[in-house]
């Protein structure tokens, strides 16, 4: 128990450094990316050359994923504040988000789906004329 | 005082709505969205204002960086799919964007919404802290630009894995793909329910999203 308590911390310390480092990063050279986009690049990297291993931050990372709805919690709680706006333009607002945001996800998916589709049908054909 | 009743009453929401969630599966149980109606509603009632929350959501908000570092790990498990699906992601992720953009300002405009709404308008799909970022590049109101990214994500998360149902998207990264680059870390968390594949994707793309339309942007604005 103690031990597994240990591991956790120091697993979200180093991932906690990987975040800080990706904010340092895109300050100093003044970057338009944010800090915690380098971080999933940063440790991508770092995963991929291997200079540290899946176990060595899985218990961490997958507790924060498991619950990375709650951090967002706090933040929307700040809604409170847009009452008054939202009495008066409620419905206007409403109406923009939802139609632009499901015509977004249709695009998105649709055009994403269609291009895997078509790519794996030319592979299928190549291999039809190869045989 | 104050800030440990505001972090109390949050986490226990939060538990309560999990577990809700669990047993049944709705929209309206979608965590981020009941939680933060349930918390409104509780601080109203217990007359605490927003100034008095904000040291609780600094200190629960804290973890919000090496929890969207540790996006990196799904990516990484599913790196070869990315190298697989490379053309279809990125045609995928800019007719997303894109098309979310214009309809959002096509409409507003139609509704005869004022001009602080419409530039807002250009980063709601974008994560929390970048979208803040461009805010202030493009000299934006920065609470509404919160609140209209909130909101997008909400809605993402509560009705996207329907409405790709419906529309008949069932390729498990396109779902992810559509998810992370409409609705951001709200609907990847969603999307981290869903299955893995969706979940590292969702992440995925709302990194990648972010990048893009901050480069896209100024283009943009110059229509406006």
């Amino acid at each position: 128990m103690m031990k597994s308590v240990w591991k956790f911390s120091i697993q979200m310390f180093f991932l906690f450094v990987i975040y800080q480092v990706g904010n340092w990063t895109a300050r100093f050279f003044h970057l338009q990316i944010p800090g915690n986009v380098i971080g999933i690049v940063l440790l991508f990297v770092l995963l991929w050359l291997g200079v540290i291993k899946l176990e060595q931050i899985e218990l961490a990372s997958g507790w924060l994923l498991k619950h990375l709805g709650f951090f967002f919690i706090p933040i929307s709680v700040g809604l409170m504040t847009l009452g008054e706006i939202f009495v008066s333009k409620g419905l206007p607002f409403l109406i923009v988000l939802i139609v632009s945001a499901f015509i977004g996800l249709f695009f998105a998916g649709k055009v994403t789906q269609t291009v895997i589709m078509k790519n794996e049908k030319e592979k299928v054909n190549y291999h039809d004329h190869a045989i | 005082m104050i800030t440990l009743y505001s972090i109390l009453i949050t986490v226990s929401v939060y538990l309560f709505v999990r577990f809700l969630a669990k047993n049944y599966s709705s929209p309206v149980t979608s965590p981020v969205f009941l939680s933060t109606i349930i918390i409104i509603t509780l601080l109203v009632v217990s007359k605490i204002s927003f100034d008095e929350y904000m040291p609780a959501k600094t200190i629960m908000t804290y973890l919000l960086g090496p929890a969207t570092v540790a996006l990196a790990v799904p990516i990484y498990k599913n790196r070869d799919m990315f190298v697989k699906y490379f053309s279809a992601a990125f045609i995928g992720l800019s007719s997303g964007i894109v098309t979310t953009i214009t309809s959002a300002i096509l409409l507003a405009k139609l509704l005869k919404l004022s001009n602080v709404f419409v530039l807002a308008l250009t980063v709601k799909s974008v994560t929390v802290p970048v979208a803040t970022e461009i805010g202030r590049i493009i000299d934006g109101n920065l609470s509404l630009i919160a609140a209209l990214v909130i909101i997008t994500g909400m809605i993402g998360a509560m009705f996207g894995a329907k409405l790709l149902s419906l529309f008949k998207i069932h390729h498990p990264f396109a779902r992810g793909l559509a998810i992370g680059t409409i609705a951001h870390g709200i609907g990847t968390a969603e999307a981290v329910k869903e299955g893995e594949v969706q979940g590292a994707v969702a992440g995925a793309a709302m990194g990648i999203a972010a990048v893009l339309t901050s480069i896209i942007i100024p283009f943009i604005i110059e229509f406006i």
